[in-house]
């Protein structure tokens, strides 16, 4: 859940910053998609893109989050099942790393 | 040596997975500065919930309208290429957050930031249905009851309607209200419309009612950086621990000097007050907000036992070391890092106001065909066409005329009247002609000019090219 909040609530603001500046740039309007104009409201095409910057950002800081996991996350659990600690989220499962 | 206390190891285990939280539950606080505070969530509520309804010249009259991309802020109309004005608003925001924030600490936190406002607006929902902190504590810690139900489903009812109203209000800037309430009356807003009222309406239910405290602690990154701009002299809510060291309970006809006690009866109320739950008796710490709660609540008590206020108090670091007086602290506003700030914003300022108002309200660009770049018509004239994007940005509406210079003979073919209504934007087709033998083969350079016929000084010069084959 900490993690979830640390991906997507700097990657919702960034994906703002990233909406505002975009859309005062480019109108929806002139859009095309495919060769094709967009074809839908602007209201429309400013929501979808809020959400495409913020999947776009969110990814980049799953990404990180990912890469930044020390060894002891990656790696198998050295402690036997048994003696790992009560409240482990690894607890019950033999080849889990942690 | 001494030994670290033991560690249990689940607790050990979870504290890096999860930030474990309790729930605090503040005390109401009446004082001097809560009365300021809910003095600025009136006032910035009021201006929230109430300037999206007032009207100008027959529309909304601050309305960021995005589907016509146009804002509209009273008389003035921004269009996307005015996004530097949008770019120096923020520029002067974080500049006089500096400034405030180098005099006297997070006042924005304390009184004005909507996190803190939303959250007193909620608590004081919660403290009217559920009491004060000590009832509400029982009510949470107690089993479930018919009454606790109720009361839990009470709260959140009206949370959520705050929220949808703030959801609504919130779109009904970016829409037009009045539409948006017809449209919400009957149920029959767009879908994304909907959606935002729901998303925001659904973040401010969340923001003020749930995570309250954890928003300042773990989202904002204001609270991460406003240290940058403390220094020795900004002012903060301290704790005089001089004074009120060693605390200790005593009863209110003793006399603290004879027991060897400070001023600090250690009642826990700064504690209890606190909506982020820290000891300011520890010191500064990056959780306070500096909203002033744990003052007010001191000074309730200091009045009781009869003691001076300000055992807790708006100071500043040097203020308490060195024993400055109210005066002389004051003077200590004027240095250099306040003055540098104040300039800079000061000069960013009057330069964007006075660009605003010396704005022409006329833009235009001139677009080349690419189709066609030079033609020979009957008479052996050369002609160029252009695409001519002229805006009219006040909402009165303006006659132009265009003209051109830069080769003998030059002329429109064609009207050269440009009629527009206020507020729009046109793409205007225009034909050039020059005589036959007037122009070498090449490009020349050329000048359109757009002005207005009914007023002085509205003109706009841009610069293109002829082409002759």
């Amino acid at each position: 859940m900490r993690k979830a909040i640390w991906i997507l609530w700097p990657a919702f603001i960034v994906g703002g910053l990233a909406e505002t500046l975009f859309f005062t740039l480019f109108d929806p309007m002139d859009l095309h998609l495919f060769g094709e104009p967009v074809g839908l409201s602007r209201v429309a095409v400013y929501s979808i893109g809020f959400f495409l910057f913020w999947a776009i950002a969110a990814a980049s800081s799953a990404f990180t989050c990912f890469l930044q996991r020390a060894a002891d996350e990656i790696n198998r659990c050295p402690l036997p099942v048994a003696g790992r600690p009560p409240g482990c989220p690894k607890r019950d499962d033999p080849n889990a790393a942690c | 040596m001494a030994q670290p206390p033991p560690v249990n190891p689940a607790e050990a285990f979870e504290q890096p997975l999860y930030e474990i939280t309790r729930k605090i539950y503040p005390r109401a606080v009446h004082g001097w500065f809560a009365g300021w505070r809910w003095t600025l969530v009136w006032f910035t509520q009021l201006v929230f919930y109430g300037s999206a309804w007032l009207e100008w010249n027959a529309r909304q009259a601050v309305l960021f309208d995005l589907a016509q991309r146009k804002f509209y802020i009273l008389g003035l109309v921004l269009w996307p290429q005015d996004f530097i004005y949008l770019a120096v608003l923020l520029i002067i925001s974080a500049l006089s957050l500096f400034l405030f924030t180098a005099v006297a600490g997070r006042l924005w936190c304390g009184y004005a930031c909507p996190q803190t406002v939303y959250t007193e607006i909620y608590l004081w929902v919660e403290r009217m249905i559920e009491g004060e902190r000590s009832r509400r504590i029982q009510l949470d810690h107690g089993p479930v009851t018919a009454r606790k139900l109720a009361l839990k489903a009470a709260k959140h009812a009206i949370w959520g309607a705050i929220g949808l109203w703030t959801g609504f209000t919130f779109v009904g800037y970016f829409t037009p209200i009045r539409e948006l309430w017809g449209e919400v009356m009957v149920l029959a807003t767009g879908p994304w419309e909907t959606f935002w009222i729901l998303f925001y309406g659904f973040a401010t239910y969340g923001n003020a009612g749930w995570m309250r405290e954890q928003v300042c602690k773990y989202m904002c990154p204001y609270a991460r950086f406003q240290s940058a701009m403390f220094d020795r002299d900004t002012l903060v809510i301290t704790y005089d621990g001089a004074r009120g060291e060693p605390r200790g309970p005593r009863s209110k006809k003793a006399d603290p000097a004879g027991l060897g006690l400070g001023a600090c009866v250690n009642c826990d109320i700064c504690v209890q007050v606190c909506p982020t739950g820290i000891d300011i008796r520890d010191g500064l710490q990056y959780e306070c907000i500096g909203c002033a709660a744990c003052v007010d609540g001191c000074n309730q008590v200091m009045d009781t036992f009869g003691y001076a206020r300000g055992l807790i108090r708006y100071s500043t670091e040097n203020a308490l070391e060195r024993h400055l007086t109210p005066r002389q602290a004051l003077a200590r506003v004027f240095r250099p890092r306040v003055l540098i700030y104040a300039a800079i914003l000061s000069v960013i300022v009057l330069a964007a106001t006075a660009s605003l108002a010396l704005r022409v309200p006329l833009k235009v660009d001139v677009i080349r065909d690419r189709a066609a770049l030079s033609r020979e018509i009957e008479g052996g004239m050369i002609e160029n066409t252009y695409r001519l994007q002229v805006m009219n940005t006040i909402e009165a509406p303006r006659r132009f005329e265009l003209r051109v210079a830069g080769l003998p003979t030059l002329a429109i073919a064609g009207d050269a009247l440009i009629e527009m209504p206020g507020a729009t934007a046109r793409m205007v087709p225009v034909r050039l002609r020059v005589q036959p033998g007037q122009a070498a083969a090449g490009s020349h350079k050329i000048e359109f000019q757009v002005l207005a016929v009914d007023a002085q000084g509205v003109s706009v010069r841009e610069r293109s090219v002829f082409i002759v084959r």
